[in-house]
């Protein structure tokens, strides 16, 4: 068995790697590193889910991580990968309403608001050190991916923002209360649509009409994929 | 049970992938609606509610009261929906390949919307509503211009991205159960029947937060912003049924503002709602003054609606409660007769610009009134209902404090005025004899005359008609069942 104090030592040293992440996802300029920071954040979230595991043993913890892997960490990055490669946009430069470094100084205010908000609000439940600081890095992690929502203007980032928070959210979950299982699955199936319906929308948007039914019949979606 | 429900309904949708006809896509979607609104009546007339099968479904006189609103809703939305469509078709504004999908997404968005009202678990209500977002947004981007992807995709965003932080006021009140009851719970039953053990300040927080959610989805500012665009860009009939939409938002308040009147942050809670619901009414009263775009209009008209019903629910009294209630219907009743025939008008002209509009009582003098008559109605004139909603609104918001009322009357004056000049200046214009006539608009696709009246499909007619029709008569008279059913609403609601 190993001790869990140093499991609790690894995975704050986790909470300081997946604020990396976002604050990456909100100033980086190539959308392919904003897919892959967003692939490592939900590995990251995944890892945090087995450690928890090992110190609570609560077999959920241990699906959940294993559904994060198999969704967000497999499927979602490479549909949106191939979206990406589709409709040959490689960087998304274009910001609008805040530049990233106002949006990166704005984000460390978010994390002190949801700190003083949640230490407010779970003032009075008994909540571990460590259970605090992984809500308050959830809450911080939902609102940085609205931030990047906003302020970025290519659909795909916008999409990746929202995939962020629901990241953010599954935090949360994990480390207020033990959310049941079959909420967790519904969250991933819903997340799976959105990003179907928003990767295929975002064809669309930077083409007229005849462009993109040409590029929807490219991309093979409806006919399961054949050669491309 | 909501499974089986899913499953019937599942196979029944299949069913209309194989139909190549479009009438036989229509009749289908006709006879779902119908047979939901068959299936409302018998459970409303013949069940002993609330009842509860199973451990998801659960029925009661507020879920199904909705339901019924909605349905009536898709009811009047199928006739005219094959007239509308078939008329986009033939201007090549709708590919014919996307009509399948046109029907899928508009019986998929009834079923997820009955499924979402009628679940008991607020976890299965939030994933519903999120389908209902999906499929409502495949409604307005149907048109695949870029202008209608464009307001798909910020209506996705949008409310998917609020709706997530109702995801977190639901881990909230999940918290918040387990410490009370030792389980953690989300159906709502249960948590009605224990809230007044729960800690004030965490259902504030997470009532708070489903409130941003459930808000963005009725269209409240500041989370409206989809809501003008996916109005003016979807066809008319996909307006409708986002707009019916945003009852559910509404529903989802409604529900879980009736968790906090019992605890001590009920103030707190009623204060959001009343902010919340001025600034949206203000908002679009002063969006709506210069608005020149027909479907704007009725889009910010829709904007100021749910503020006032917020500011009715955050007011708490049961009367305020009772007209909320009255009010969510004869707003759908007459705002998608303003749809239907803002939808005739834009065939005609091809463009929801007031500029454009001439002569409208030669070439559409039915839409033309209906316009009108809508216009007064959702003003809140009598002898139309909104007026006795409005007032009782009104006069109980002057509990709360007379400057709030004051603010309410002037808004309302402000809209009001801004549909009478809009109307004004859209239907006054004439073309004099002798003036230059017959220059259609070259748009490309568009190459007929606007001199020639748009032949309006009797099936267009019918429903826009029956939905006035109906609101005129719940203005004159009010329904003995009606009342008995909103009384038992609100007694179920926790108001005494």
């Amino acid at each position: 068995m190993i001790d869990p104090l140093y499991l609790e030592g690894v995975i704050k040293i986790l909470f300081v790697f997946v604020l990396i992440s976002a604050a990456l996802i909100i100033s980086t300029r190539s959308l392919s590193s904003v897919l892959n920071t967003y692939t490592v954040q939900s590995f990251l979230l995944a890892a945090v889910s087995v450690l928890l595991y090992l110190i609570d043993g609560k077999s959920e913890l241990l699906l959940l991580a294993g559904l994060t892997l198999a969704s967000k960490v497999l499927l979602i990055p490479h549909f949106i990968n191939r979206i990406e490669e589709k409709i040959k946009i490689r960087r998304d430069l274009d910001f609008t309403y805040l530049e990233p470094t106002t949006s990166l100084l704005l984000s460390i205010g978010l994390i002190l608001l949801s700190y003083t908000f949640l230490s407010r609000v779970f003032g009075d439940l008994a909540l571990s050190r460590l259970f605090f600081f992984g809500a308050v890095i959830g809450l911080s992690l939902t609102l940085m991916g609205m931030l990047v929502m906003f302020s970025r203007k290519k659909v795909i980032t916008k999409a990746l923002g929202y995939l962020s928070m629901e990241n953010g959210v599954l935090m949360l979950g994990i480390f207020v209360t033990e959310l049941p299982f079959i909420l967790e699955v519904l969250i991933v199936i819903d997340l799976i649509i959105l990003v179907l319906l928003t990767s295929i929308l975002a064809v669309g948007l930077d083409s007229s009409i005849e462009e993109y039914r040409a590029k929807i019949r490219k991309l093979q979606i409806w006919n399961g994929g054949e050669a491309l | 049970m909501i499974r089986f429900y899913l499953l019937a309904m599942g196979a029944f949708l299949a069913l209309g992938l194989f139909p190549k006809s479009h009438r036989l896509m229509n009749a289908l979607a006709s006879g779902n609606a119908l047979l939901h609104l068959a299936l409302t009546c018998t459970a409303l007339l013949t069940l002993d509610l609330p009842v509860r099968y199973g451990p998801s479904l659960y029925l009661d006189h507020l879920n199904l009261y909705v339901e019924l609103i909605t349905v009536l809703g898709f009811c009047a939305a199928a006739p005219y929906a094959k007239g509308y469509t078939e008329s986009l078709m033939e201007e090549g504004e709708l590919d014919p390949k996307n009509l399948k999908l046109f029907y899928l997404a508009f019986n998929l968005l009834l079923v997820t919307a009955t499924a979402a009202l009628f679940s008991d678990n607020l976890a299965l209500f939030w994933i519903f509503a999120e389908l209902t977002t999906v499929c409502a947004a495949v409604l307005v981007s149907i048109l695949s211009a870029r202008e209608n992807i464009d307001a798909g995709m910020k209506y996705v965003f949008i409310v998917s991205g609020a709706m997530l932080f109702a995801f977190l006021g639901l881990i909230f009140l999940f918290t918040l159960s387990a410490r009370a009851l030792g389980e953690g719970t989300l159906s709502w039953t249960e948590l009605m029947e224990n809230a007044s053990s729960f800690s004030p300040a965490l259902l504030l927080a997470s009532f708070t937060f489903v409130f941003i959610g459930f808000g963005a989805k009725a269209g409240i500012a500041p989370f409206h912003t989809w809501l003008p665009d996916a109005y003016a860009r979807a066809p008319s009939v996909s307006a409708i049924l986002s707009g019916l939409m945003q009852n559910l938002g509404i529903y989802g308040i409604l529900r879980t503002y009736a968790l906090l009147r019992v605890s001590d942050s009920a103030p707190q809670a009623s204060f959001i709602l009343i902010a919340a619901g001025l600034f949206s009414i203000a908002l679009a009263a002063f969006s709506m003054l210069q608005q020149r775009n027909l479907k704007r209009l009725i889009a910010f008209s829709s904007v100021e609606h749910m503020g006032l019903l917020l500011i009715g629910i955050g007011i708490g009294t049961p009367l305020a409660l009772f007209w909320v209630l009255f009010y969510m219907l004869v707003h759908v009743l007459v705002k998608e007769a303003l749809l239907f025939a803002a939808g005739i008008l834009h065939r005609q002209y091809g463009s929801n610009m007031r500029e454009d509009v001439r002569d409208v009582f030669k070439l559409q003098p039915r839409a033309a009134w209906t316009l009108i008559l809508g216009s007064v109605a959702i003003v809140g004139m009598p002898p139309f209902p909104l007026f006795p909603a409005k007032f009782f609104i009104l006069l109980e918001s002057a509990e709360v404090s007379p400057y709030l009322t004051l603010a309410i009357l002037l808004l309302l004056i402000l809209a009001a005025a801004s549909f009478s000049n809009f109307l004004l200046k859209a239907f006054s214009k004439v073309t004099e004899e002798g003036e230059e006539k017959g220059e259609g608009k070259e748009t490309g696709y568009r190459k007929k005359s606007f001199h020639d009246p748009y032949v309006v499909r009797a099936g267009m007619r019918i429903p826009t008609v029956f939905m006035l029709a109906l609101a005129l008569l719940l203005g004159i008279w009010f329904p003995e069942p009606l009342r008995v059913l909103l009384e038992a609403i609100v007694l179920e609601l926790g108001y005494v």
